[in-house]
């Protein structure tokens, strides 16, 4: 799933195409945002690195995380540090956005902090001018690949941080110039949904062509509602999430995908924290990988042991349409209103209701059985203590959830000993 | 606003022939309107009302609009109609590069054998509007057709882009919409509407308005009162106004507002990709880029309404070149399987779908 979003940023753009883009959208309920960020980059920088992807260098643009965390992760990641300045640039809007640090120096308050030797950071010292920060990117950027027809690829850490410092439109119109820029191959940036209003998670999707949101597996307030042992899911929320992408195809269509669970086992090193990132893939096949000392494993599950998952399924719904089966009809509704009426009569047993069926007593007196049964008619009669225990017994074989025929004999409205008889309206 | 087929009922107004239109690409309509064509014939079954003002809602998932701005602006160029084209983007001008030519038929020039049977549909389609009289609409020889169909994957005649037929505005240097309000009403002051016979129609296609690259973007009150301006500016001119807009990127209110200013309402919408439950709903699923829904058509001089045969139509391209609206058809109810319940004729149970199990 995070692989097949690696993989389009990889392939990047037709020509004449605006850059493939991509937002990753977190909240506070599961906040792994910044790790599936990491992952991504990883990854983009391993094809990238290796010469496999459409792009030959990414330009990171670091908000909200150092660049020696940057050093720290592609080590952790296995990508060998001292080729990085074939292939990587780094635009350090961490360290000193405002330009604060800049005048302390001045005045001789404090040092310049040394950078790692091999990695090429430039420092931003005013985040507030998106169009010297455009430029500043493009420019990297093209010290990376050269002029021509050569790509790269632009990578935001993340555009909430962007946005404390300068308005949505402004934001809007650097990453459109992003990927209108004809030497750009992919941009994707992070962005922290529960941060700001709706308006601005639409318009960051109208800009991507390829959506990732990282949810929760579960909402405090349905755990609320159920039993406290269930609070356990809470933790869980701590440790795993759901993973939804949408893409949207050349073609116009938009593919949907859905991780109903992946996992993180974090613990903390010494310097930094080290992620590992389970997924697991639900429906038809089961698949779970997990990075363990910077190495990713890929071992396929059994549908029995990842139960929440398949759990899982039968809610995932689509995002522009939900069926409802209700009885026989199916009812299908568009989010915007369009209905689809399809009345189709459901006239194929399930299995439960064939040996349910199978297991009905039907009202005849002989059962075929060798013994005859008695059915209650209505009438007491003298002989029926004597086959109260039988009839005690062949109830007590009924399973008590099947079907039952309750029968009663017209002869049940008629009194006893009446003189009528009751062939008298015949007419012979 | 497809086809109505079979609408015509023993009820329907006498209509007196109402004159034919000199000037190709228009058409007279009922209750003293002029239709301009939208470049779409399935779309087409008078056209947009001269004055008007067309919406589409866009769908910030699916690029579709695209389809319909380009037949607008495509038709309007054969038609030889000014344009006054306004997008987001840095270079508006270049968008002209991917308007689409006409579509040429390999059947035109077999046409003429299959003209009575034409005719007669033609006849029977516009009757509402024209009467008797055959009209010139969709004449063959080297006249104008009314209504082209377009190849969506051959860019137009470089001869029809050149010049001053088509005005590119950049919504990203209006860092007000006032500077954007003059430039229509320049554009439109050229297109007065006087009660004489008109001379000439044009075209303002607006991509985009509320693209949040634009500096405009947070004021939506400024934006509401430039699409009343805008609308009462058409009104009065012999021109079409098409505008589309991301409805999510606006605030409800807002955007409901927006809604409400339309003459002519119209959305798109994306389908999801490899979905098997819509498969087995609609027929034709394969080939289906999208949904586009209508839902409202402008009244012109009449109270009555527009009744539409549907409102939803799917998107497709037909050969992957020409775009086409088609109805929403259910696919045929099935069993569990897929095969339609006339297929098996066999109550022994021994196949699985359709059979009845009692």
């Amino acid at each position: 799933m995070a692989d097949a979003i690696c993989r389009v940023l990889r392939d990047g753009a037709l020509e004449g195409e605006h850059a493939t883009s991509l937002t990753i959208n977190d909240s506070v309920d599961s906040p792994f945002g910044p790790i599936v960020f990491d992952y991504i980059f990883t990854q983009l920088s391993s094809y990238i690195s290796s010469g496999k992807s459409q792009s030959r260098g990414v330009v990171l643009v670091a908000f909200s995380r150092s660049p020696s965390f940057i050093v720290e992760l592609l080590k952790s990641r296995g990508i060998d540090i001292t080729t990085t300045h074939e292939w990587l640039r780094i635009l350090d809007c961490y360290t000193d956005p405002l330009g604060w640090k800049e005048r302390l120096k001045e005045r001789g308050a404090i040092k310049t902090p040394s950078t790692e030797a091999s990695l090429i950071v430039n420092l931003c010292k005013d985040v507030r001018n998106l169009d010297d920060l455009f430029s500043l990117i493009i420019a990297l950027g093209k010290g990376l690949v050269g002029e021509g027809k050569n790509r790269f690829s632009v990578a935001i850490d993340s555009v909430s941080e962007m946005l404390r410092h300068t308005s949505l439109s402004s934001v809007a119109s650097l990453l459109s110039n992003i990927r209108s820029h004809a030497q750009i191959s992919s941009v994707f940036w992070l962005h922290h949904c529960d941060l700001h209003d709706m308006k601005t998670a639409a318009a960051f999707e109208y800009m991507s062509s390829m959506v990732a949101n990282v949810k929760p597996l579960s909402t405090a307030t349905n755990v609320l509602r159920e039993n406290s042992e269930n609070l356990s899911l809470l933790e869980q929320n701590y440790k795993r999430g759901q993973f939804h992408a949408s893409l949207k195809r050349r073609n116009g269509r938009v593919r949907i995908m859905v991780l109903p669970s992946f996992s993180l086992n974090m613990y903390t090193c010494t310097h930094h924290t080290q992620a590992h990132i389970q997924c697991s893939i639900s429906a038809k096949k089961c698949e779970e990988f997990s990075i363990e000392q910077s190495l990713i494993k890929f071992t396929s599950l059994s549908a029995g042991k990842n139960e929440t998952a398949q759990s899982l399924v039968p809610k995932v719904s689509f995002r522009h349409y939900r069926i409802y089966p209700f009885m026989s009809f199916f009812y299908v509704q568009h989010n915007s209103g369009y209905m689809f009426w399809q009345v189709q009569f459901n006239l194929q047993l399930s299995d439960k209701e064939r040996s349910d069926r199978a297991k009905v007593v039907l009202p005849f007196e002989h059962q075929e059985t060798g013994k005859s049964v008695q059915i209650y008619d209505g009438r007491r009669s003298v002989t029926e203590g004597k086959h109260v225990s039988s009839i005690e017994k062949l109830q007590k074989q009924e399973d008590p959830g099947r079907g039952e025929i309750i029968y009663f004999r017209d002869s049940d409205d008629e009194m006893p000993d009446s003189d009528e008889d009751p062939d008298d309206d015949l007419d012979i | 606003m497809a086809t109505n087929k079979g609408r015509t009922s023993s009820f329907s107004r006498n209509f007196s022939a109402a004159p034919t239109s000199s000037i190709p690409g228009l058409k007279y309509g009922p209750n003293g309107t002029i239709f301009l064509s939208s470049g779409v014939p399935d779309l087409d079954s008078g056209g947009f009302h001269l004055g008007s003002l067309v919406m589409i809602m866009e769908d910030t998932e699916a690029p579709h609009h695209m389809l319909l701005l380009r037949n607008f602006m495509s038709q309007g160029l054969v038609h030889n109609q000014p344009i006054l084209y306004a997008s987001p983007s840095t270079n508006p001008r270049a968008f002209l590069g991917t308007l689409p030519t006409m579509l040429v038929s390999k059947d035109d020039r077999s046409r003429n054998t299959d003209a009575e049977q034409k005719d007669l549909r033609i006849a029977w389609q516009y009757k509402k509007y024209l009467g008797e009289n055959k009209p010139h609409i969709e004449e063959r020889d080297g006249k104008v057709e009314y209504c082209n169909e377009f190849d969506l994957r051959k860019p137009i005649e470089k001869h029809l882009i050149m010049g001053n037929r088509v005005e590119c505005i950049s919504l990203l240097d209006c860092s007000s919409l006032a500077g954007f309000r003059n430039s229509c009403s320049k554009f439109l002051s050229q297109l007065p509407r006087y009660d004489g016979n008109i001379t000439s129609a044009g075209r303002i296609a607006i991509q985009s308005l509320c693209a949040p690259q634009c500096e405009y973007f947070d004021k939506e009150w400024d934006m509401l009162s430039f699409i009343r301006s805008l609308k009462s500016m058409v009104r009065s001119s012999n021109a079409v106004a098409f505008l589309t807009f991301p409805a999510s990127l606006v605030s409800p209110s807002v955007s409901k507002r927006w809604q409400h200013l339309a003459d002519t309402l119209l959305s798109v919408k994306a389908i999801p990709d490899e979905d098997k439950e819509l498969a087995n709903l609609l027929t034709g699923y394969q080939d289906m880029l999208g949904l586009l829904s209508v839902h409202k058509v402008a009244r012109f001089n009449t109270q009555v309404p527009v009744i539409l045969d549907a409102t939803t139509y799917s998107i497709k391209l037909q050969k992957r070149r020409s775009l086409v609206l088609e109805c929403l058809n259910q696919a045929p109810v099935d069993g569990s399987s897929g095969s339609s319940y006339g297929t098996s004729g066999s109550c022994s149970g021994s196949s699985k779908t359709g059979t009845l199990d009692f």
